[in-house]
Formats: structure tokens, sequence, C-alpha cells
């Protein structure tokens, strides 16, 4: 029913306007058919041609009304008299549904327009949809420029106009991170109970994400990263990582995108991410142990592809060199040429068997408003160091759970579950000229699981717990092939986004195994962050 | 197993029937309580952000990629407010329809002249928006001219139907002119008046209907109130016989409860988007309950 009375609202414009044609026309040709019937019916005929008349003149009239309105305005316009909000005369509509005539003692009127507010023409003219006859005229005669466009909401789609930053306009985003804790540990030797690089390395003041982080649209085609990280080793001298530089595709047909040059692979949740996004101070055990203290990055390539499916689904397939200590458990060839105890061979890809192949594929549905999840598996597969032929086969799952509150200030309360398992086989050979005396193939599993309690606006609990189950060797002492788990809990106080204060209890336990003896650990971290520059956007 | 082709062909022709609509995406609720004014029946419609949670930081939900992916047009409001979330979001939708400048990309600050543009972005000041203060929607004659912008990029996507919209616009446009003496003539008691609010995201309201609404319980744009500068805001408030207090439903009214028992004020429950508040699922009848529920307060 309503869609009737809108779209005789809709008509009714039209064929008043049509009218003023008509009426000459309908006088000759429909006559003589109804001068066949009754007189009666002529008579009607003759009745609803004196209404078309007169509503012809309504029309008319109303025309003129809108026609001299508009010069007023204009004019007011031209002489720049318009500055403050004006009355405008009723509106040719509310004329014509029936209210008192334009001039017969209005009451003062509330103003319907404000030109220091609507600074223009909402849009460009549409071509292609003539405007019906009697459409208002008010906000069409204040054209008075293009309509200006700033804005950085769509850094990803702005492909060619320059990226802002507060305001000004720049054609890159530049932001600059620091990230330091104060470490204590009852481990003299952090650095090996710590498993990621970007962990406390030492008892003490500890520097070692230090990110600068620069991206932009190239062109209308690409859209280009790069994050330089700079460390201090413990003897505070200064180590630069080209951590990731990628260009990216933009605006490839049937949700495709490509990607190439050094970069994360998407294996999991936190092996993409960078530490200053970590819910903790340090890296899992089991990326630390299996992805490497760096994670599993390297010069490549990715294509990805979100299939056309009613829920999020996507599928990710990238290759990488697999080379040197950010290929870790693939074509590493490991601190001073030794890799789980053998003599690496270090050498140049043969083939494609040689490269690291990396496959994901994640799905993500909304349980409730309020609830996402989202699951995925991956893998990783290529050849390592240690024999002439040896192999290594990375499988991971992963898993995350969302809550947040439906009325959520600054994205607070939430509570978020998050657990990574990975399962690692690794052929390890003999080593260069077959040195070592046993080729064997290690089966190790580890996981970990996390819960992060947002109980107060800027206010983060969480606790995870490790494990790694590195399998037993008679035969290999290397100290990364001991079994262990890893108890977690901090606190963190967010002041804004841009700036965090987090405290951090590590216990870790290491297994016996046929060559080191068990021992427990215990660390405290103190570790806070700045960032300056872009307002970084949150990936889910 | 027989009912199996059954259900394919219902999908098969729920998705036909969803190819004909126009599919509209909209970041926040009150754009998409406009496109739905403009749109009525012939327009499919998601809403991203919850309309009782902070626009600021919305989660960038994978299922908003669908959305935005298969959308035919995005409504945002192009002034910063989603910058948070909505960037990744567009990254991974890859949808070229929606691009800026393209006609499936309409920014409801178009042609909009933001109030409090910082002369000096720095973030000293708090979550300050560098374009100006993005909460624009709530001065109806701002809602006019972006229900006005969504009209035309609707009827430039879907020629089809363009007498609809225009139509629906116009019935809007003249709603909202005759709604603008009723609120007007309820607010009018009270020009000069001062009122708090939590965030600063009421001038463009305040501009239109002659309040002041200037002191707010956060120290700056973003940052929780602290206990010092409570105690400042409760001595404005009695200097000034401020009566009304406002707060969203994100924020956390025992703040703004504590000030009002110290002082006699109100405690105010305002939203900036239709559904925020009951009984307003739609932007006529939000505004009407912001205006009936300030001068109730402020009487």
């Amino acid at each position: 029913m309503k869609k009737m009375i809108l779209m005789t609202l809709a008509i009714f414009p039209l064929t008043t306007g049509l009218a003023q044609e008509v009426t000459p026309v309908s006088a000759s040709s429909p006559a003589p058919k109804v001068s066949n019937s009754t007189p009666a019916a002529a008579a009607d005929v003759e009745a609803l041609r004196q209404q078309v008349q007169s509503l012809t003149e309504t029309v008319k009239a109303l025309q003129q009304q809108v026609k001299d309105q508009q010069a007023a305005l204009e004019k007011a316009n031209l002489t720049g008299e318009s500055g403050l909000p004006q009355n405008p005369e009723p509106s040719p509509i509310a004329a014509a549904e029936g209210s008192p005539a334009p001039g017969a003692s209005a009451p003062p009127r509330f103003p319907t327009e404000d030109t220091s507010v609507v600074a223009s023409a909402t849009a460009p003219a549409v071509s292609g949809t003539p405007v019906p006859g009697g459409f208002p005229t008010t906000d069409t005669s204040v054209v008075t420029s293009a309509p200006e466009t700033i804005s950085s909401t769509g850094v990803g789609a702005s492909l060619t106009q320059p990226i802002t930053i507060g305001g000004g306009r720049n054609y890159m985003n530049i932001s600059f991170d620091g990230l330091f804790a104060l470490a204590y540990s009852s481990a003299k030797d952090l650095d090996h109970i710590e498993v990621g690089d970007h962990d406390p390395q030492q008892r003490g003041f500890n520097a070692r994400n230090i990110e600068l982080a620069l991206d932009g649209a190239v062109d209308p085609y690409f859209e280009g990263f790069a994050n330089i990280v700079f460390k201090l080793d413990n003897d505070n001298q200064t180590d630069v990582e080209v951590e990731e530089a990628f260009m990216q595709t933009t605006s490839l047909p049937f949700n495709l995108q490509l990607k190439a040059g050094q970069f994360f692979a998407a294996f999991g949740r936190l092996n993409p991410t960078h530490p200053h996004t970590w819910d903790f101070v340090d890296t899992s055990l089991v990326n630390g142990l299996f992805l490497g203290p760096d994670g599993l990055r390297g010069v490549g390539a990715q294509t990805s592809w979100t299939l056309p499916l009613p829920w999020y689904s996507q599928l990710i397939f990238a290759s990488q060199n697999g080379r040197g200590s950010t290929g870790f458990s693939f074509r590493n060839p490991g601190d001073d040429g030794m890799f789980f105890d053998r003599i690496t061979t270090d050498r140049e890809a043969r083939g494609l068997q040689d490269f690291v192949w990396i496959p994901r594929w994640e799905n993500s549905v909304d349980l409730s408003p309020t609830q996402v999840v989202l699951a995925g598996v991956s893998g990783a597969f290529g050849s390592n160091e240690t024999g002439a032929n040896s192999r290594t086969q990375i499988y991971g799952v992963d898993f995350l759970y969302k809550w947040k509150s439906s009325h959520a200030e600054g994205g607070f309360p939430f509570v978020k579950w998050q657990t990574e398992f990975m399962y690692r086989r690794f052929e390890a050979g003999r080593g260069a000229n077959e040195s070592f005396p046993v080729a064997e193939t290690f089966h190790d599993w580890g996981l970990y699981s996390q819960v992060l309690w947002g109980f107060k606006k800027g206010w983060v609990a969480g606790i995870r717990g490790d494990y790694v189950d590195m399998q037993d060797s008679k035969f290999t002492d290397d100290l990364d092939r001991q079994s262990r788990w890893r108890i977690s809990a901090n606190l963190t106080w967010y002041p804004t986004e841009f700036s965090k204060i987090r405290l951090q209890y590590n216990q870790d336990s290491l297994e016996e195994n046929f060559f080191l003896s068990g021992r427990q650990v215990e660390s405290v971290f103190l570790q806070w962050e700045f960032i300056l520059g872009s307002h970084g956007a949150h990936k889910f | 197993m027989k009912k199996i082709p059954l259900i394919l062909s219902t999908i098969l022709a729920c998705a036909l029937s969803a190819q004909a609509k126009l599919n509209v995406v909209a970041t926040l609720p009150d754009f998409g309580s406009l496109a739905r004014e403009i749109g009525g029946d012939k327009i499919n419609l998601v809403v991203l952000a919850k309309a009782t949670e902070d626009p600021h930081f919305v989660d960038a939900r994978p299922s908003f990629v669908v959305s935005l992916r298969n959308a035919d047009l995005l409504i945002d409001g192009g002034a910063e407010l989603e910058l948070g979330w909505l960037p990744p979001l567009l990254q991974n939708a890859r949808d070229p329809k929606i691009e800026i400048g393209k006609p499936g990309r309409v920014q409801a600050s178009q042609g909009i002249r933001l109030m409090n543009v910082p002369a000096n972005v720095t973030r000293a000041a708090g979550d300050v928006h560098a374009l100006g203060n993005p909460h624009f929607t709530v001065d109806p004659i701002i809602a006019k001219a972006i229900a006005q912008h969504i009209a035309q990029s609707f009827s430039a996507l879907d020629p089809a139907n363009a007498a609809f919209y225009e139509a629906n616009y116009k019935k809007f446009e003249a709603t909202i002119n005759a709604k603008l003496q009723e609120w007007g003539a309820a607010m009018s008691p009270f020009k000069g008046q001062h009122v708090v609010a939590y965030h600063d995201s009421w001038p463009y309201f305040a501009h239109r209907f002659g309040v002041n609404i200037d002191i707010f319980l956060e120290p700056k744009p973003g940052i929780p109130p602290s206990p010092s500068h409570l105690t400042e805001v409760i001595a404005q408030v009695k200097a000034q016989k401020v009566k009304a207090i406002i707060v969203e439903p994100f924020h956390d009214r025992r703040i703004a409860e504590k000030v009002a028992s110290a002082t006699g004020a109100k405690v105010v429950e305002f939203s900036q988007f239709p559904g925020g508040l009951p009984g307003t699922d739609n932007y006529v009848k939000l505004i009407d309950t912001l205006v009936s529920r300030l001068a109730a307060a402020l009487k």
C-alpha cells in the first residue's frame, strides 16, 4: 500500500507536466469515441477537461513561482546575501498539498536550509536521469563550485589520490613504532629461553623492535608496503631488518590479489603479524621453534582469492625462497653452518621443489552480532639443508573466537580466544658429505592457546599456555630440540591506541631429554610502546 | 532428498531476486537509515556498525569483507570517523565499484562544511579528527543533503527506479522541512543554554538548535574522564546552572551520574544513530526523541 502511494507521488508531477501538451490532442482524438456513448459520459469528459485545464493553470502558476524563487536565490547567491540562513518560501510540494496560500500571515519559520553547513550541491548532477518537473529548487540553486573531496578513509581505494596524514595531503602513510622491554629472568640465558628475535634477549633493558612503516598507493594498480625494523643487540649494536617490503595489486578481477616482494607468510594467525600488534611480550614457543625466531618470511610471491561464497572464505598460496634464518625449518644454513647438529649444505635452488610452498585456507562466520569465529588451515612445504634430499613439512590449524559487547566503547569490553596448533615433519639428513652418523625423521608438534579479556576501556588481561613436543633423539643434542611448556599471564594498559604499557609473567619449564636436564625458569617483563604517525588500521 | 531441488531453486530464486536490487552497504546506522528512506524496498541494505557501539572502534570483521565485495554502492562518512576499520576492509574487499570517485561510492561529508577543523593536528590534543568533526548527520539540514546525494547516486546506478528514489527524497525533504518547524519550536526556549556531553559528538546538533553543548566529561576527545577533570566539570556545571548531561549508549553512564548527583543536572541518553535508543528505528524518530528528551531535561 505504501508503495502505491509512493509511486503515485512519483508519477504525479510527471503526469501533470504532460497534461499541458496533451490537452489539445485530447480534444480531438478521443472525442469521437466518447460521442458514440451516452451523453452523460460526454458531460463527464467535459468536466474532466475543465479539471485538467484548471490543474494545468495551477501547475503553470507553481512553475512560475519556482522560477521566481530560483531567480531570487541565484541573485542572493551572486550578491552574497545568503551568508545567514534564510527562511525560504514554502516548497512547491507543500503548496500543492493544500497549505494556505503563500504570503498569507505565515508564522515565523525555522530555517530548513543552511548554506553555512551544506557547502555545495552534494554530488555532480546525475546524467541520464532528468529530474521530474517541480523538483525542490533550494539545493540545486546553491551549486557554487565542484564538490571537493578530501578523504583518507579509503586508503585502499582512492588509489590515485594523495593519502592524507593529519589533514594534510601526502602520497604515503608514515608511522614509527618503538617497542621496549625491561626484563628480569631467573635464567641467565634469556636469549635461549625466549625463542623470538623481537622478544627480550637479556636481563635489563631491551630495544628489539623499532619499526618504520610506510605504505601507500603506488598507482591505480598497486599499493606498496614496507616495514623496516631496527633492533639493538645485547651489546647495543644496531641491526637493521627489511622485515617486509612488497607491492600488491588492487584491481584484479574475480576477487584475486597478487603480492610480491619480501613478506611474512600467511601461516596461521601470529606469523603474519608485527610484534607491536601482539597480545603478549613474546612470540609463542611453537611459532618461534617451528617457523623461526623471525617468523616465516622471505622474498617471494603470493596470490589470494576470496571465494564467491556467502561467508568469508579465502584461499592464499605463496612461494618463497625459504632461505636463511627467516626460512628457519627450510633452507636454513643455521648458525655457524650447523642445524640440528648437522653441517648444512648451503646450496642454490635446484628446482621448484627447493622453494617453500605455503597454502592457506581461512573461513569466518558471525555467530551472532557480537560473536565472530575465524578458522584456518595452513601448510608450508620445502626442502631443508641437513641432507641431499631432506624435506620439511609443517601443517597448522588455527582458531579465533571473539566476543565484543554491542555497547562497546573504544572497542571494549571484549573477549578473544586464539589457538594455533602445528605439526612439523622434519627429515634430518646426514649433513654435508654424509658427515653425520644417522638420518632421522622428527615428528614434532606444538600449540598455544590464549585468552584476552578487555575488561574496561584501555585495559586488557591475558593468559596463555604454550607447549612444544620435540621428538627425543639419541643422536641430536640441539638446545632447540628440548620439549617444553610455558604459562604466561599479563596485564596491558592502553592509555590510547597509540601507546601501551604491559606487565607480563612467564613460567617456563624445559623437560629433560637424552642430553639435556630439565629446568624451571621464571621471567617478568615490563613492556612499553609508542606509535607516531598515521593511524594504523586494525585488521581483524 | 526430494527437498533438495526445492531448496536449491529457492536459493537460486533468492539469488536472482537479490540481483535485481541494488546492494547497498552503509558504514554507520545513520547513513543506513537515510539509504532506507530513499531506497525503500528497492535496495538490499547492510549496515556495518551497530547503533549502540562506538563508531570510532568497530571490528573489521571478515563478514564485512563479503558484504563490501558484493556491494554496488558504499556510503561512508568520508571524514575519518571510520579510519580505524574501513581501510583494511576495503583493501580485502577488492571491489572496484565502490572506489572513491566511482558512482558506487557516496561519501556523506561531500559538500558538507565540517565544523571544528583543527588548525594544528597533534595527538597531544587527544583523538582529534584532522578533517573536522565527523558527527554531522544529527543536523537535519545536513541529513537532507546526504539523502539527496544518496538519491542521486541510487538513480545513477539504477535509472529504472530513479523516479522512485527522487520521490522518496522529496518526501523526506518535505518531512524534514515540516519537522524542523516542530523541533525548532520545541528547542527555542532553551537558546544559549549550556549542556554537558560525554564526547564532542554534538556540535552540529547544538548549532542547529541553538544550545551550547560545550562541556565534556572527557578531558580530551577519546581520553577517559579523570577525577580531576570531573571536579572541574562539576564546578562548571554548578556555575553555569547546566541542567542536562548527554551520554551515548556506549559511554559509562555511571560517570555522568556521578556528576549529575553532585550538581542536580539530569543524565539524558542520546544517540547519534537511529536504533541507538528505543523507538528510534528511523532518522526522523531519532531527532524527535533527541529533541523531546533534551527539551524535557532543560525545562
